[in-house]
């Protein structure tokens, strides 16, 4: 075991996917917008296989498709685009998002993006290419692109501005929240509309509420000079006590929640009793990874090892620091982590939604992590969704016949297998 | 450049894909930004694998194109250590294919034990069908050998493969038909198929390949170089099935094996029965109304010509229109459908598509996933004929399209999609028959009509579906009619007045949608602005409806 939590960085040969995905449910948070890709048939196929079984209405996403007679110009003209756009979707921001083929075209996304804004309706370039950005990532390059609109706010303006898109009732619970401990909230970012981003000044204190978000809190650092509050990300009784103690201290407030934080771990005891001691592999692809394996450390689960795309020491330092005595792997290679389940035999493996069936298919339980970017798992309201996410898996899989673990089971369910579990162990 | 937003087809990666995960030690490299990885997904959750899909992504990253890096051979010495692979089939993806790299070379500086592949797919002018079908055809080049015939008459079936539309079902029913002739099986592939097995392919008396996207060149190929007869036909539907038997009997016949016909209840599942209940299903006086159902086909070329044929010449129906997306069959499905349709719609753009159902209103949809989400907007019956294959699609159950089964799982698909006979008649007769249910409700039925799949949809409880259902059931005059909703050229759209919006009220809620939508199409070729009861009463006998 390292005695400090150390990443070790791999060669990235891992199951991931594109930041293009954050779109899901990005355009969902955002209703005024819409969502344009710059891309090839590639983009298009995977936003209608990842999110396509979640959408039947008009979707405001779409992409703008680069046909092999379009490779040879350097500047798309996507103006008719924009304008069917408006016109079929009446948006009041487009977000203009590269993918891997312009980018290695050379196209300038800033100067295309600026020729068709319009101070009506800007059209905003957002970086979320699959080249160097991975699922969750790409929220990040969107609020970035928001950070213009955000009206300044004066130096003496001593409020909170929560970093993240979460859902109406998250958002609700958050407020309230402030409210009960005397902190003043100037908003949300993203809020649900174009119009409504909340003002940001030197008096602000950004709270981010989801761990991926380390560009947009530089920035607004950077730019706005606020403060960006440094804690732990408000998941499980831990993390939420540690966040509200900590902003409360940005307001010059010292308030002590442990009785409220013994009292949520004793509604779940039931499920902790039942973590405790097990051992649990993240090899998952969401950047959520580093709180949700800290929470299960506080829980009593033995966290064997916790793989997750990126880190970032400033923007995790609180996370790292509870992480201490963890095994951590930053863009892990994949067939070293197959031979380090098959050593350590984890009771639970939060996987991507890639690898999760197979690694069920090889007598694992395992479950998606990427549920953990739609499941409101935020505060003192989500930490029992947040623990029984965890048991469920565990409970269900003892809950089967184990009769149906047999090979014979599987034979025929996969033309290139020809049946039954292939051991890890092998 | 245009607007996309669904797609029938996948990409040439993920057709190559396909063929990996098809075949047993065959393995798929994509050279590619990881962002390309995403095909693995359809293979795990929608074929559930119990293994990892056949394919790995050797990620190409922002940094690796400043630096000039080329992780290919690494990650080739990896998968060869890990899968052990007889096959690796290199692949490049949409942005790698403009750095022109010599992967080639890469791939020799592996050094590997395996065979590898370099298979140059230029995504830009192929997509899904013609990388799959191209890559199988060259592999059947690659490795048959000539070699005598199996002592006794066996066959080949070749096309069924990883993510094809109910290609397992379909698999087991020419199994099934194939083992009541009394003949064995040579080879399938590229389902199952290992490296081995298409060295043996030529061994075979006769190849069966069904599908026009997959198998089709492969097997024409066996036929030229190695003599092995071809028989392409699609056994859909009951009589082209009996005439598929004949002519696979004729066939072996020439290459000089007398296959016994066995009585036609051997066919059947228990042996002892009709092989199908289409023939007598389709003269029973409850088919008599579907005679006055029109039907709207549209999909992959295969699925389009049998199930426009088998809705014509075996159920009755009036067929309204088809069309398909597979553009290098056009001229095939437009010479198989002669007589059927005179007007074939060519596209692979799905809001064209739309627009021509919106125009039909036909009974019957029968489509791809996308035609569904199109008949829900316009509140269309609509059955999935043909892939893109979606989740419903992949169903635990034994659910063919191939064969005499097929055959009475078409039907069965047919009848319980349609709005029925008899009841039909009470609903003319008496308006709601008792079924209308209250206006706050209406939306909810009208959008999901008992349909040949429960949607999947409805699993996710997002913002979209309740959206989905307002614009579909939009009773108000401002909220115009849903052909508004698509890229329709159209022009000023009609206002109802509130003595003709009464009257469509009497109109039976399953059919609003549709009477709705016929009224305003009337008025608009009329130039009426305002729909009142007069102009309702004039489209209602104009129109029959």
């Amino acid at each position: 075991m390292h005695s400090k939590a150390t990443p070790i960085r791999e060669d990235g040969i891992y199951h991931s996917f594109c930041g293009l995905v954050s779109v899901g449910w990005l355009y969902q948070k955002i209703k005024d917008s819409f969502f344009l890709i710059l891309g090839t048939h590639t983009c298009a196929h995977l936003l209608q296989n990842t999110l396509g079984v979640m959408i039947f209405a008009r979707p405001r996403f779409a992409v703008s498709l680069l046909e092999e007679s379009d490779l040879s110009s350097s500047q798309p003209d996507i103006a008719a685009q924009i304008e069917e756009i408006k016109r079929e979707h009446h948006p009041s921001v487009i977000f203009l998002l590269s993918s891997c083929t312009p980018e290695v075209m050379k196209v300038e996304f800033e100067g295309l993006a600026a020729s068709v804004s319009t101070p009506e309706v800007p059209v905003l370039f957002v970086p979320a290419s699959g080249l160097d950005y991975t699922f969750s990532q790409s929220e990040d390059s969107v609020l970035q692109a928001l950070i213009p609109f955000c009206p300044p706010a004066p130096p003496d303006d001593k409020r909170v501005v929560f970093l993240g898109s979460v859902n109406d009732a998250i958002a609700d619970d958050f407020s309230l929240e402030a409210a009960r401990l005397g902190i003043p909230v100037a908003g949300f970012l993203p809020a649900s509309h174009f119009t409504e981003l909340p003002p940001i000044g030197p008096g602000t204190v950004i709270a981010p509420l989801q761990p991926y978000l380390h560009k947009t809190a530089t920035q607004l650092r950077n730019e706005r000079g606020c403060t960006v509050l440094s804690s732990l990300f408000p998941f499980g009784p831990d993390g939420t006590r540690r966040f509200w103690e900590d902003l409360a201290a940005q307001f010059g407030m010292r308030v002590d929640l442990s009785d409220r934080e013994a009292a949520a771990w004793e509604r779940i005891k039931h499920h902790t009793d039942l973590l405790r001691g097990k051992k649990v592999f993240f090899a998952s692809d969401t950047l959520m990874e580093l709180p949700l394996a800290r929470f299960l450390k506080a829980c009593g689960a033995e966290v064997v090892e916790c793989s997750t795309p990126y880190i970032n020491r400033r923007f995790h330092a609180a996370e790292l620091a509870a992480l201490e005595g963890v095994r951590l792997v930053e863009q892990a290679n994949f067939h070293r982590q197959l031979r380090t389940i098959a050593e350590t035999k984890p009771d639970l493996i939060i996987s991507n939604i890639i690898t999760t069936n197979p690694l069920v298919g090889q007598g694992t339980v395992a479950k998606w992590g990427t549920e953990y970017c739609f499941l409101p798992i935020h505060g003192w309201a989500g930490v029992n969704n947040l623990v029984t996410s965890f048991t469920r898996a565990l409970q269900r899989h003892a809950q089967l016949d184990p009769l149906g673990s047999d090979p014979i089971w599987l034979t025929g369910m996969m033309p290139s297998s020809a049946g039954g579990v292939i051991s890890l162990q092998s | 450049m245009r607007l996309a937003y669904w797609m029938y087809e996948g990409t040439a990666h993920h057709g190559v894909g396909r063929i990996a995960n098809s075949m047993r030690n065959v393995h798929a490299v994509f050279h590619a930004p990881q962002g390309d990885d995403y095909v693995n997904a359809i293979f795990a959750m929608l074929d559930r694998t119990p293994n990892f899909p056949a394919m790995t992504t050797s990620v190409v990253s922002g940094t690796d194109l400043a630096r000039g890096t080329i992780r290919l051979p690494d990650t080739l010495r990896q998968v060869e250590e890990r899968v052990h692979p007889d096959l690796i089939v290199v692949v490049a993806s949409c942005s790698t294919i403009l750095l022109q790299e010599n992967l080639e070379i890469a791939a020799q500086h592996a050094g590997l034990q395996c065979d590898v592949m370099v298979y140059d797919a230029n995504p830009y002018r192929m997509q899904e069908i013609v990388a799959a079908e191209s890559l199988f055809t060259d592999l059947v080049k690659r490795y048959a050998q000539p070699q005598p015939r199996t002592e006794r008459p066996t066959v080949n079936i070749l096309g069924p493969a990883s993510l094809g539309f109910h290609a397992r079902h379909d698999l087991i029913s020419l199994r099934r038909m194939l083992k009541t002739l009394g003949l064995e099986i040579n080879v399938v592939a590229p389902w199952g198929a290992s490296i081995a097995d298409l060295r043996r392919l030529p061994a075979a008396w006769l190849t069966i390949a069904p599908y026009r996207e997959l198998g089709l060149r492969a097997a024409t190929y066996l036929e030229e170089q190695f003599g092995v007869p071809a028989l392409l036909d699609a056994p859909i539907g009951v009589q082209p099935t009996l005439r598929w038997i004949e002519r696979l009997r004729e066939l072996l016949a020439q290459a000089g094996a007398e296959i016994p016909m066995p009585p036609l209840t051997a066919f059947s599942l228990d042996g002892m029965s009709a092989p199908s209940a289409v023939p007598w299903f389709a003269r029973t006086a409850d088919m008599d109304s579907f005679s006055g159902k029109p039907a709207f086909v549209f999909g992959d070329a295969t699925h389009v010509v049998g199930i426009t044929r088998f809705l014509r010449d075996e159920l009755g129906m009036p067929i309204a229109g088809a069309g398909t997306y597979v553009k290098h069959q056009a001229d095939w499905v437009r010479e198989q459908l002669t007589g059927y349709v005179d007007d074939l719609l060519v596209t692979d753009e799905f809001q064209t598509v739309a627009n021509r159902i919106a125009e039909l209103r036909p009974e019957l949809v029968c489509g791809t996933q996308m035609e569904r989400h199109t008949s829900r907007r316009y509140d269309l019956n609509c059955m999935v004929i043909s892939p893109p294959t979606h989740i419903e699609n992949h169903l635990l159950a034994y659910r063919p399209f191939l064969g005499f089964d097929g055959a009475d799982v078409i039907a069965d698909e047919v009848y319980t999609t349609c709005t029925l006979g008899m009841e039909k008649h009470l609903i003319d007769l008496f308006g709601d028959a008792g079924l209308d249910l209250p206006e706050k409700r209406e939306g909810v039925a009208v959008a999901e009509p008992a349909p040949v799949a429960p949607p999947v949809e409805s699993s996710k409880p997002l913002a979209e579906s309740p959206v989905a259902v307002a614009v579909t059931s939009a009773p108000a005059p401002s909220q115009t009619s849903p052909a508004a909703v698509t890229s329709a050229p159209a022009p000023v759209d009609p206002v109802w007045a509130a003595d003709a919006e009464a009257m469509l009220k009497k109109v039976p809620f399953f059919v609003r949608g549709r009477v709705r939508g016929n009224v305003e199409k009337y008025a608009r070729q009329r130039g009426h602005a305002v729909i009142t009861a007069e102009v309702l009463l004039a489209a209602k006998e104009e129109l029959g409806a």
